[in-house]
């Protein structure tokens, strides 16, 4: 059984369609990148998944249960875990209490200061930091905190928007290095927004290519960082973003 | 680890103990120094205390305001009045009420206590109803509330009085009640921000789509907060009635509704120190212009404000706080015992936090 099925689902905002028709396959422990230019749906996708926008048609499926038209904190606590664009901490918190929003859902509470633990073990720098204000943490250090806020809610799914955005190169590395280390510990399927093709044949897994709202594209992220390069030397496009 | 934990734990619970110091201190100084006027100005000071301190627990963690916490004041005065006030005097001037609580003679703080729980049960009821609204919306709603509470109170000829007062309360409620009264506000404020309910409900004050993905629950926690809220601002009601004696629907709608929220927002809504500062320093003001108006003598020469000038220069203050410090007195921080938080931030975050 797939561990996240998407079949058929669009999503529009009031008349504007978003997405048409995009159906995908997870199987459990997988690595998914979704990617295509601004506007393609990218995030629309995500945000039907993890029930913040409202599907106007189709179904998705995690672990053969329906998410559609769940509430997002019942899907939550499915076990899906999103961390959003543009890493939305809660600023005003500290490191710590950012961490614990994730931790009400949870019934194993003797867990949680293990976990709390744990998650300074992979993030070293949120461990020193733990009681300064989130708001005061760098770029890199705010998605690290936002990816171990996702972790705290003890997910088997996680899907994370644009990691790389507004990171500088070495620091995206240090993201991703986190994110595949993780997921071999926790056994986690990750489904990843990733503009650049060559970050994503990199840290290797499949890819999906949106435009305008639906697939147009799919298969191994290495095939389309391929792609793209020999487009590149045909037309002498823009390089590939941070490759 | 646990050490550092346990320090910030410290530092977390060193918050209410100073604000309890602080208003010891105000009512010791008060009471020493003042005469029988300073002592009446300290207990009214503490029962907005109580008052804002409850409005705080709602406002303060979920960001969305309420125009309707005067309505569970009125409903927590005039249940302690149908508990306590002679049957005699029920007879005379509420006839109309229910046959047990016309014979009901409880003691005060009973009767505070039971005002407090009504009022919970109403905010629970008319939370449960609006707080599934975004923030703006449901403030409207809260207003809505206040307007049917009061439009009750003021027809209800038999069981209120009307807009006719209700006199002959046992005027109980001196500094020192309304002392005990304004800390336990405190405490249970502190501890229910630090909850992990309270924790949730300041992540979806941040930003409300992180925190539904993380697993928060909104709505529930809302109506959480605005239930213990309630209870805290009905007590509030209840000791105003006893402290002034009488009780009119008036007292409970939008002179108290407008200058409660000043305060907290003089004092600075993001903390709960913000909201005891701006009490404190926004009651000292009025008193202060309450008596420049009746006239002070500078040597020979007489000196008043004119009529009118209070409501005015409060308005003013508030503007200029406004102005000067957006995140009001206290800046949304805590007044904590060690090092401060690098809050560089505060202010963009006390903004967004506020939906109205």
């Amino acid at each position: 059984m797939a561990k996240l099925g998407v079949f058929d689902v669009s999503v529009r905002y009031g008349k504007v369609p978003a997405l048409n028709d995009v159906s995908l396959h997870l199987n459990e422990g997988e690595r998914m990148f979704i990617s295509g230019p601004n506007g393609a749906g990218k995030s629309s996708l995500l945000r039907a998944i993890s029930g913040a926008v409202a599907t106007s048609h189709g179904r998705i499926e995690m672990d053969g249960t329906i998410l559609t038209g769940r509430p997002p904190e019942a899907i939550a606590r499915q076990g899906l875990s999103m961390v959003p664009e543009g890493r939305e901490i809660f600023g005003s918190m500290t490191v710590e209490e950012n961490l614990r929003v994730g931790t009400g859902i949870r019934r194993d509470r003797s867990a949680i200061e293990s976990d709390i633990a744990e998650i300074y073990d992979a993030f070293p720098i949120l461990g020193q930091r733990r009681n300064a204000s989130a708001g005061a943490l760098s770029g890199g250090q705010q998605q690290m905190l936002a990816i171990g806020r996702a972790l705290m809610t003890n997910p088997k799914l996680m899907m994370v928007d644009e990691p790389s955005l507004g990171l500088a190169p070495n620091i995206v590395d240090q993201v991703y290095d986190t994110l595949v280390a993780l997921q071999q510990e926790r056994g986690l399927t990750l489904l990843i927004v990733e503009q650049s093709s060559a970050r994503a044949a990199r840290v290797g897994g499949r890819m999906v290519l949106l435009r305008g709202g639906a697939i147009v594209d799919q298969g191994d992220a290495r095939e389309f960082a391929e792609k793209d390069l020999l487009k590149d030397a045909y037309f002498g496009g823009a390089k590939t973003e941070d490759a | 680890m646990s050490n550092q934990h346990q320090a910030a734990r410290i530092r977390a619970w060193s918050t209410p103990i100073i604000l309890a110091l602080a208003l010891l201190a105000f009512v010791v100084l008060t009471t020493a120094l003042g005469d029988k006027s300073m002592a009446r100005m300290a207990a009214q000071t503490l029962i907005r205390v109580t008052f804002v301190v409850g409005l705080w627990i709602f406002v303060g963690n979920s960001g969305v305001v309420s125009f309707g916490h005067a309505g569970f004041m009125a409903i927590g005065a005039y249940a302690s009045a149908w508990l306590t006030l002679k049957p005699q005097t029920k007879a005379l001037f509420l006839p109309d009420l229910w046959p047990w609580l016309a014979q009901a003679e409880w003691p005060v703080l009973p009767a505070a206590i039971a005002g407090g729980f009504l009022a919970a049960t109403v905010a629970l009821i008319s939370g449960a109803a609006i707080l599934r609204l975004s923030g703006i919306a449901a403030s409207i709603a809260t207003f809505a509330f206040l307007a049917i509470v009061n439009t009750i109170y003021s027809n209800w000829e038999g069981v209120t009085g009307a807009t006719s007062s209700v006199v002959g309360l046992a005027r109980y409620a001196d500094q020192w009640v309304t002392l005990g009264w304004a800390v336990a506000a405190i405490f249970v404020a502190a501890f229910y921000a630090n909850s992990a309910s309270g924790l949730a409900l300041r992540a979806t004050r941040e930003d409300e789509v992180a925190a539904r993905a993380s697993g928060v629950s909104m709505y529930r926690h809302r109506v959480l907060a605005m239930t213990i809220s309630g209870f805290f601002t009905g007590v509030s009601g209840a000791l105003l009635g006893h402290s002034l004696g009488v009780l009119n629907p008036g007292s409970f709608y939008l002179g108290i509704t407008f200058i409660t929220l000043a305060m907290l927002v003089v004092g600075g809504i993001g903390s709960l120190s913000g909201a005891v500062t701006g009490v404190v320093a926004l009651s000292l003001l009025i008193e202060a212009l309450v008596r420049m108006e009746r006239g002070i003598e500078i040597g020979t020469t007489e000196f008043a404000l004119p009529s009118g000038a209070q409501e005015i220069l409060i308005g003013v203050v508030m503007i200029l706080v406004l102005i000067i410090r957006p995140g009001g007195l206290t800046g949304g921080r805590e007044f904590q015992l060690g090092r401060r938080r690098a809050e560089p931030k505060q202010q963009t975050a006390t903004n967004r936090g506020v939906t109205t």
